[in-house]
């Protein structure tokens, strides 16, 4: 990783470590939800709604009850009132929507399950599932998205602001750029399933599903089922990958859990890929209007910034990332909204980067048309209108470092020299270009809490109910109690992921290190007290800890994250610790930035794209592990070229249903899409966001590739194309 | 299947045997063939959701397993057999997180029924590291190279990387890109496991 520029580091912190995990995870043994074997296992299989809007008219179940094998099928007639209304998180409760697992015969999207057939093995569930005949009523046609028209979107207004007068401003301008601008609808798809198997054990329910956020799926499960919490574990040992989908409670849980209760055996739901698609929420098409003003010499003087959402009817869920793209550049006059249109689809949830990565497109292709206008440098036009203060509320950035990052990316690519005029350069039969973006991303921290255990044979102990979804977990919370504690990294080992541990916030939100780590730190720190060393330097333990004669030293602490509630340490006991930050502080932004550079070639005769090289250099704070941080940024810029050039959920509007619900025809960004991509971590100290010093790179990452190959693109062709993916047909 | 195992077998099960052994030829589909065995021998009908019992060779070992003739080698590995490494990615061979080596070829496992496995060498992830636990070459590069996050996909990457060396598909960036874009990786690893791959590929001396 030659091309990696790692903060300097004096402790385990900072150090490239190997993960924690690795052999578990090359060798088979790390065991994911559907590798736990229960005994006596029976095997579910879901039913899912073939119509968008409606009802269910009945179902024969016949045919399905008569196969050998199969033990029960629920459906909203034969479960009872076993699961109860409970709201969703935008209403203050655990649910990924609001609609009632098998609740009634109302079909509100396609893909809804309506019945889970129980057997013996899979396959006799499956073919079950296939012979449930269900009868639909479907008199009005549903509405499958924003389709031409935006009229019939609904604005909301808390999420709209002004400053300034941008009327004025933009009609008495120099320069303007107004344009409009689209991106499709997205799934997450993680390569793991959406898994879930419970078992009821003496009144009590274990359940096995990936997670972000365990104590939800704990406490939501709790009040759907009318449960006791103390009832419930919900364990999530290893994530196969996430990205926003497996963060909040969906059907599929209760549906199990019941049914395990009702046959008095384990039960294993393995969804399919193709029924994964609507059982969580995915990134929403968007649509975005976005005006520009500037004087000649490039200084914004007007920005106008207003998207449009799908959402669903049941709940109304929005993104609404202009507050990031309306707060990134010094500008005196701002007006920004936010529209919904519901449609008769599953409720839309969080994507990596849910609102950045569409957001940002749209503004930073705007920015560059505008750069194109005043012949002026792209990177050039950034610096003009840099800012140490958010142009909104006035609010200071507690950290930005965002031209360094635009300096130290722009000479890793080569730059300079770069011809301004577009299709200007050229490579054979191939057109070349250059782009680049803003890459940014709201620094998060939610209350969390963590169990430190030190043994006097040195051994430490680290617990906490965050997780491990690739990110790296398990290994940066063994390097920050080494470091606290002055032990051997191989001294450490973590439990993470379950119930029984200590609470943490939702890994979402690029969230988690900067959430869990410092109840680590604070709970190291309460050791050292107990052996009176002095917390907040470097130091050994160990010879205070023999000196002390004690066998073990455990401690427990809670932290509460800047910009949380008072009281809302209780919401960590209740599945209740969101992420808090980013714009959303009375005092100041927090924000992790970078700049992205792109080349792309585009054939001159079959318009094929190609991206041969991404570099990023990104400021983000501390970096825990620059290794494991290295993956998440050059995986987050190759889900950048997936946006730009690959993924759609293709909507078929008869019935609003996915078209190309697959893994073969949604298009993901495979090993030979994927060239030459390069992160670099610029260093940065910021001791406000947090403890930790961590704004996070979970998800920056993405946000500014799809601009910039958009931009690049225009370099390369003269062709300007706004709305995404990009395909050739658009370069004809 | 050795001809001294099969003696020691019920004459109904060694039918069924040659019945797999029609259908390992690929020529004909699953479902019928439980119906020309009707039409054939006029023995009691047959039960085409019976479970059925095979012997699988996976990581050196024999397993005899009852399987629905409909398993595919993936159900009868993780939920038979007990090896989860495998794993499901989508269950239609667009993802390869399913990939194991049968006979010394990478093979989707999702695709691949678990009758068509009889008599034939399965390797899984778990066959991979030498008893003491060394780790095999490809294996130490994915640590080495940090060729994964999440690692749901890693299990198929591996096997099929090996694949990738033995069929002298790893000899320079751009080969391996493209002999490894059958195994998707949400994470999107893949420099690194290019990295993986090539670091390997001089250690396995291929």
């Amino acid at each position: 990783m030659t091309d990696t520029l790692f903060p300097a580091a004096t402790g385990t912190m900072g150090q490239p470590e190997r993960r924690y995990e690795a052999r578990e995870k090359v060798t088979g043994s790390a065991a994911y939800a559907s590798d736990v074997k229960l005994a006596r296992t029976a095997h579910a299989y879901l039913v899912t709604s073939s119509i968008g809007r409606g009802r269910l008219q009945s179902f024969d179940l016949t045919a399905a009850r008569a196969l050998p094998g199969v033990i029960d099928i629920l459906t909203h007639e034969t479960i009872g009132d076993e699961i109860r209304q409970t709201p969703s998180i935008y209403g203050g409760g655990y649910m990924a929507d609001t609609l009632r697992p098998l609740g009634s015969a109302e079909i509100a999207h396609w893909g809804q399950p309506v019945a889970m057939v129980v057997a013996e093995t899979y396959e006799a569930a499956r073919e079950a599932a296939n012979l449930v005949v269900v009868s639909y009523a479907a008199e009005v046609a549903p509405v499958a998205g924003m389709g031409s028209s935006v009229a019939t979107g609904q604005a909301l207004d808390p999420m709209g602001f002004a400053v300034g007068d941008f009327d004025t401003a933009y009609r008495t301008a120099n320069v303007t750029v107004d344009a409009n601008y689209t991106t499709p609808a997205q799934h997450q798809n993680p390569m793991e399933l959406f898994a879930t198997q419970c078992v009821w054990e003496a009144g009590r329910l274990t359940v096995h599903e990936p997670s972000q956020y365990v104590n939800n799926v704990k406490f939501g499960l709790a009040a759907q089922l009318g449960l006791d919490p103390s009832r419930i574990r919900v364990i999530s040992t290893y994530v196969g990958g996430a990205f926003g989908a497996k963060g909040f409670l969906t059907h599929r849980t209760a549906l199990v859990a019941v049914a395990a209760r009702r046959i008095g055996r384990p039960v294993k739901l393995v969804p399919t890929r193709a029924q994964g698609f609507t059982v969580s929420g995915y990134r929403a098409e968007t649509r975005h209007h976005v005006q520009l003003a500037a004087t000649q010499d490039g200084r914004l003087t007007a920005l106008r910034h207003e998207g449009w959402e799908v959402t669903s009817r049941a709940d109304t869920v929005a993104m609404g990332a202009v507050s990031m793209t309306a707060r990134l550049y010094a500008c005196p006059n701002i007006t920004a909204r936010v529209n919904v249109v519901a449609a008769d689809r599953s409720t839309p949830g969080f994507m990596r980067a849910p609102g950045e990565m569409p957001y940002a497109f749209a503004m930073e292709t705007a920015l560059d048309e505008l750069a194109h206008k005043l012949q002026m440098d792209p990177v050039a036009l950034r610096r003009v209108n840099d800012t140490q203060t958010e142009p909104v509320g006035g609010l200071p950035y507690t950290s930005r470092s965002l031209m360094l990052c635009f300096d130290t990316a722009a000479a890793a690519f080569g730059w300079q020299g770069r011809p301004s005029e577009p299709a200007t350069m050229r490579d054979g039969d191939w057109q070349v270009g250059w782009g680049c973006a803003t890459a940014f991303y709201p620094t998060h921290a939610g209350n969390s809490a963590a169990r430190v255990r030190l043994s006097a044979d040195g051994r430490v102990h680290v617990e906490s109910a965050g997780h491990e979804l690739g990110q790296g977990m398990y290994t940066m919370m063994a390097q920050v109690a080494a470091e606290e504690l002055g032990v051997p990294i191989a001294q450490v080992t973590v439990a993470l992921g379950d119930t029984d541990l200590p609470p943490a916030v939702v890994a979402g939100g690029s969230s988690s290190t900067a959430s869990v780590a410092p109840a680590i730190m604070a709970a190291c720190d309460a050791i050292r007290r107990r052996l009176g060393i002095a917390t907040g330097v470097p130091a050994d333990v160990m010879p205070a800890m023999e000196a002390s004669g004690l066998g073990t030293i455990e401690e427990f602490t809670e932290v509460r994250a800047h910009g949380t509630a008072p009281d809302s340490l209780r919401g960590l006991y209740r599945g209740m610790a969101l992420p808090a930050g980013g714009v959303h502080l009375p005092d100041r932004v927090q924000f992790a930035l970078g700049a992205q550079f792109v080349e792309v070639r585009v054939h001159r005769r079959t318009r094929e794209i190609r991206v041969p090289r991404v570099i990023g250099a990104f400021a983000a704070g501390r970096i825990i592990n620059p290794r494991t941080a290295h993956g998440q940024l050059v995986g987050g810029m190759i889900w950048g070229i997936g946006s730009a050039l690959h993924e759609h959920s293709e909507i078929d509007t008869r019935n609003a249903s996915y078209i190309n619900a697959n893994l073969a025809d949604y298009l993901v960004p495979v090993n030979a899409d994927v060239a030459d991509v390069q992160a670099i971590m610029v260093e940065e100290e910021d001791r406000l966001v947090n403890r930790a010093g961590v704004k996070g790179v979970g998800e920056i990452g993405v946000v500014g590739v799809a601009a910039a190959i958009s931009n690049a693109i225009f370099h390369a062709t003269g062709i300007r194309v706004r709305d995404l993916p990009i395909r050739i047909e658009h370069l004809m | 299947m050795s001809d001294s195992e099969r003696k020691t077998e019920p004459v109904s099960k060694r039918r069924r045997n040659f019945l797999i052994g029609s259908a390992m030829t690929g020529v004909v589909p699953v479902i019928g063939w439980a119906g020309q065995a009707q039409a054939t021998t006029q023995a009691a009908p047959v039960d085409a959701r019976a479970a059925l019992n095979v012997a699988l060779r996976v990581n050196g070992r024999l397993h005899q397993v009852q399987v629905d003739a409909r398993m595919t080698l993936l159900d009868a590995l993780r939920e038979e057999i007990g090896l989860t490494g495998a794993k499901k990615g989508c269950d239609h061979g667009q993802c390869g997180a399913c990939t194991v080596l049968v006979d010394g070829r990478r093979e989707l496992a999702c695709l691949t029924l678990a009758v068509a496995a009889q008599g034939r060498e399965v390797v899984t992830i778990e066959g991979l590291a030498a008893p003491d636990g060394t780790l095999h070459p490809m294996q130490e590069a994915f640590v080495a190279q940090d060729a994964f996050q999440c690692g749901y996909c890693t299990p198929g990457q591996i096997l099929s990387a090996i694949s990738c060396v033995h069929e002298g598909h790893a000899t320079s960036p751009d080969q391996v890109r493209e002999y490894m874009s059958g195994n998707l990786c949400r994470c999107a690893a893949y420099p690194n496991i290019v990295a993986a791959v090539l670091q390997a590929s001089q250690q396995m001396g291929d």
